[in-house]
């Protein structure tokens, strides 16, 4: 074994109490073993943990967040501009994790490190610049309340650079609300499981970072020739153009067509007015550019503005298909300039529109049901599709005012506040469930109750293979797809690249074996990165374990089991809950979990070195 | 016949592929900061991606400003001179399109060659904003989309063998006449 490329071998040790930055040294042994993204961020988190005796307040000065690219960022390949953030999450109290694309990655690799880990509080508002091999802390109280684009705008102008990539937290994360996320590239957000909540804590107000270092490769030529294969594969797909027009955006058809789209609060799973928020409206009156990833050539994010209309000049990157969807359909509205409204205002107070659509979604659905009244709405009532009212509740989440101060707590408070809410909110683990129904497919409820930050759909996205396979599939395959799923997407996660291109575009696996090998100058093989990769799932199911997770955890949103989407293909369907008590007693059987989910003896220690 | 490398800023993405393959031609090494291409953003008034290149003048105004006569136009490219080079950088700051460049651990100016007639940056990009134009076509687009404007274009709907089709004209402004 020996790491010859792909690696600084260091990271940035910031402590923002005692103003320390120290750059400490990796030994090759962690950089093999825990390859990088959320495999370091899992490890340097668990260290933490032990550190502090498994009790940390998710807000406190104590907890670490780990800002990890890969050995792959930045290199020459598909899509190379992932970079992981991960510590205890606010919204679940457990281990959580969330990624960006963008450049942000790139950037920090060029500065010389190959992470960045924080704990501590700043006493005031105030930026962390990195610059090369200097790095400080600058007080900037004055930027308190502003919006994260805001926010960026300003700085750039104060620190004079064009070139640099900055991370902001908007006024959502400075009032601690649980699923603030982090914006970088004026749009592109680290969006679950709460790091703007976290930066919030630290007083940290953005993160700016501009280097100009070669990224260490081993053999630059086998990269380019490598690379050059797959993104003349993506060229010749039958998708790719779709893929750059469109984006993420043609999935709302798709997920219409096949009945997973969220509707009304998941009550439905289809959308009757579907063509008025789809990629074909889109493209006819609000595209105005492509927008993609750093060295992404399948480019899935759209730059889109309103041209007429109260939401005139409305300009954002987005909105892609979750936050379409869940600021969309899910809340009934029917106006794609009304979606893109909302989606800015996420994005500039900073906050995650997947979480913010799915809570707003339930408010509606409860004060329909009587549950939640007028007097707690603060008078002022809400309907399905009232995108007024909609974007009022988005700011005044962001802002803590009236009912927005109990949205800010998420579904836990929620709920806490009004217990009916237990059966009308899709959540797992305290985390909101994103945009794709489980009720049609018991292997994607599986992946929900199992992944570990809660109902995300990162880890594992089962969904489309299991409409092809039908009832027919067998409970071992669905657990043994969810499992390969959750094994090899977090792999993209530790190397650093985004998943798209195999997972959309078919893009063979076996290429990020040759990736990491000419990067790395290691020869470990695809079978035994995935090992690894299944080795963090166990190191951060080991983090929740300790911190009070098992079986009885690994659950399914009311709805999922007891009311079915009304219309569409899958009208009548739920995921029956002996089936599924089943499906997870195999699933964890399969991991070499006990019956109570838990891994066997000795995991802790293979993580102890 | 001679070509010039044009940008079609509306079709990029900003994927920063083309810094990226300029860098591993020139230099062997992977770093987008090494490049003769750079794209610049501006967000959110206006937004922009725009890749900025060598445009190859005819009248360099690095030419001009070097002390040490390094760059010369050579088969319609501005080469500059190695060995003769002092590294002043005054070609960076005269460059009226900000299209050369400095990397504080390389000892010249990056500059675009063109890659001897068939660009890198012109061959991996996956939206065609980069094109090699001949000489005499430079303008034709804007020619056309100028010429369209006088115009308002008008579309009918009609069936050929039961599938809809669609005929584009343009119809001239009567309003106006």
């Amino acid at each position: 074994m020996s790491i010859k490329g792909g690696y600084f071998k260091r990271y940035l040790q910031v402590n923002l109490t005692d103003k320390s930055l120290e750059r400490r040294e990796l030994p090759d042994a962690f950089l093999q073993k825990y390859i990088g993204g959320r495999g370091f961020g899992a490890k340097l988190v668990w260290d933490n943990l032990k550190k502090h005796d498994f009790k940390i307040n998710p807000l406190g000065e104590e907890n670490l967040v780990v800002i990890a690219p890969g050995p792959l960022t930045g290199a020459y390949l598909p899509s190379s501009g992932k970079n992981s953030f991960v510590a205890i999450s606010p919204a679940t109290g457990l281990y959580g994790d969330s990624s960006i694309g963008g450049g942000f990655g790139v950037e920090l690799r060029q500065s010389g490190i190959d992470a960045l880990s924080i704990t501590g509080k700043a006493p005031e508002l105030s930026v962390l610049y990195i610059d090369n091999s200097e790095s400080s802390i600058i007080p900037m109280p004055d930027l308190e309340g502003k919006t994260c684009l805001e926010t960026e705008g300003i700085i750039r102008e104060r620190l004079e650079t064009q070139t640099a990539h900055i991370a902001t937290i908007g006024p959502a994360g400075e009032n601690l609300i649980k699923f603030a996320c982090v914006n970088t590239d004026w749009g592109r957000n680290a969006g679950r499981t709460g790091f703007g909540t976290i930066l919030g804590s630290k007083n940290l107000k953005a993160i700016v970072v501009r280097g100009h270092h070669d990224i260490p490769v081993y053999d630059v030529q086998a990269l380019a020739a490598e690379a050059n294969k797959a993104y003349k594969y993506l060229k010749e797909h039958k998708y790719y153009k779709l893929w750059q027009q469109q984006g993420l955006m043609n999935v709302i058809d798709y997920a219409n067509e096949k009945g997973i789209l969220p509707t009304y609060n998941f009550k439905d799973s289809v959308f009757s007015k579907i063509e008025q928020i789809n990629g074909d409206t889109m493209l006819s009156d609000y595209k105005i550019g492509d927008a993609a990833c750093f060295s992404c050539a399948m480019g899935c994010a759209n730059i889109c503005l309103v041209k007429n209309g109260k939401y005139t000049g409305t300009v954002i990157e987005g909105p892609e298909y979750e936050s379409c969807a869940m600021l969309g359909s899910n809340v009934g509205i029917d106006n794609f300039a009304a979606i893109l409204a909302a989606n800015q205002l996420c994005d500039e107070m900073g906050m995650d529109t997947i979480s913010t659509g799915n809570l707003i979604g339930a408010i509606i659905e409860g004060y329909e049901k009587g549950i939640i009244s007028l007097a707690d709405l603060d008078g002022k009532d809400i309907t399905w599709g009232d995108d007024d009212a909609v974007l009022e509740m988005i700011r005044k989440t962001a802002h803590r005012e009236g009912i927005g101060d109990i949205l800010a707590d998420g579904p836990r408070r929620i709920i806490e506040k009004w217990p009916e809410m237990n059966e009308i909110i899709l959540q797992v683990k305290g985390l909101e469930q994103s945009a794709y129904d489980s009720r049609a497919g018991s292997s994607m409820a599986l992946a929900y109750a199992t992944s570990d930050i809660g109902a995300h759909h990162t880890r594992a996205w089962t969904i489309a293979r299991e409409m092809e396979e039908g009832q027919n599939w067998s409970d071992n395959d669905r657990v043994e797809t969810v499992i390969y799923h959750q094994t090899l997407r977090p792999l993209f996660d530790m190397l650093g690249v985004c998943r798209l291109p195999w997972i959309e575009l078919g893009l063979n696996e076996k290429h990020y074996e040759y990736f990491y090998q000419h990067i790395t100058g290691n020869q470990l093989t695809l079978e035994q990165l995935l090992a690894l990769s299944k080795d963090v799932y166990d190191l951060t199911r080991q983090i929740n374990v300790r911190l009070g997770v098992s079986r009885k955890d690994d659950t399914l949103p009311h709805k999922v089991h007891a009311s079915p989407a009304l219309t569409g293909p899958n009208a009548g369907k739920v995921v029956d809950k002996e089936h599924f008590q089943e499906l997870l007693s195999l699933y964890y059987r399969s991991r070499g979990w006990d019956e109570d989910g838990i891994p066997p003896d000795g995991t802790e220690s293979k993580f102890n070195d | 016949m001679s070509r010039k490398l044009t940008v079609i800023p509306e079709q990029c993405s900003g994927c920063r592929i083309c810094e990226l393959v300029c860098a591993i031609k020139h230099f062997g090494v992977n770093n987008p900061k090494k490049s003769a291409i750079r794209i610049i953003n501006t967000y959110p008034h206006p937004v922009m991606r725009m890749p900025v290149v060598c445009s190859q003048c005819k009248v360099p105004a690095c030419a001009q400003v070097c002390p040490t006569d390094s760059l010369h136009l050579v088969d319609g490219v501005v080469q500059l001179d190695k060995e003769n080079c002092i590294s002043c950088f005054k070609c960076v700051e005269a460059c009226p399109f900000g299209a050369i460049y400095a990397h504080e651990e390389c000892d010249l100016p990056i500059k675009c060659d063109l890659c001897g007639g068939e660009p890198e940056c012109v061959i991996n990009c996956p939206l065609g904003a980069l094109r090699m134009i001949p000489e005499h076509a430079l303008g034709e687009i804007k020619r056309l989309n100028n010429v369209l404007s006088y115009t308002q274009m008008r579309e009918i709907e009609f069936y050929e063998k039961g599938e809809k089709k669609v005929i584009q004209y343009a119809e001239i402004g009567k309003e106006e006449l």
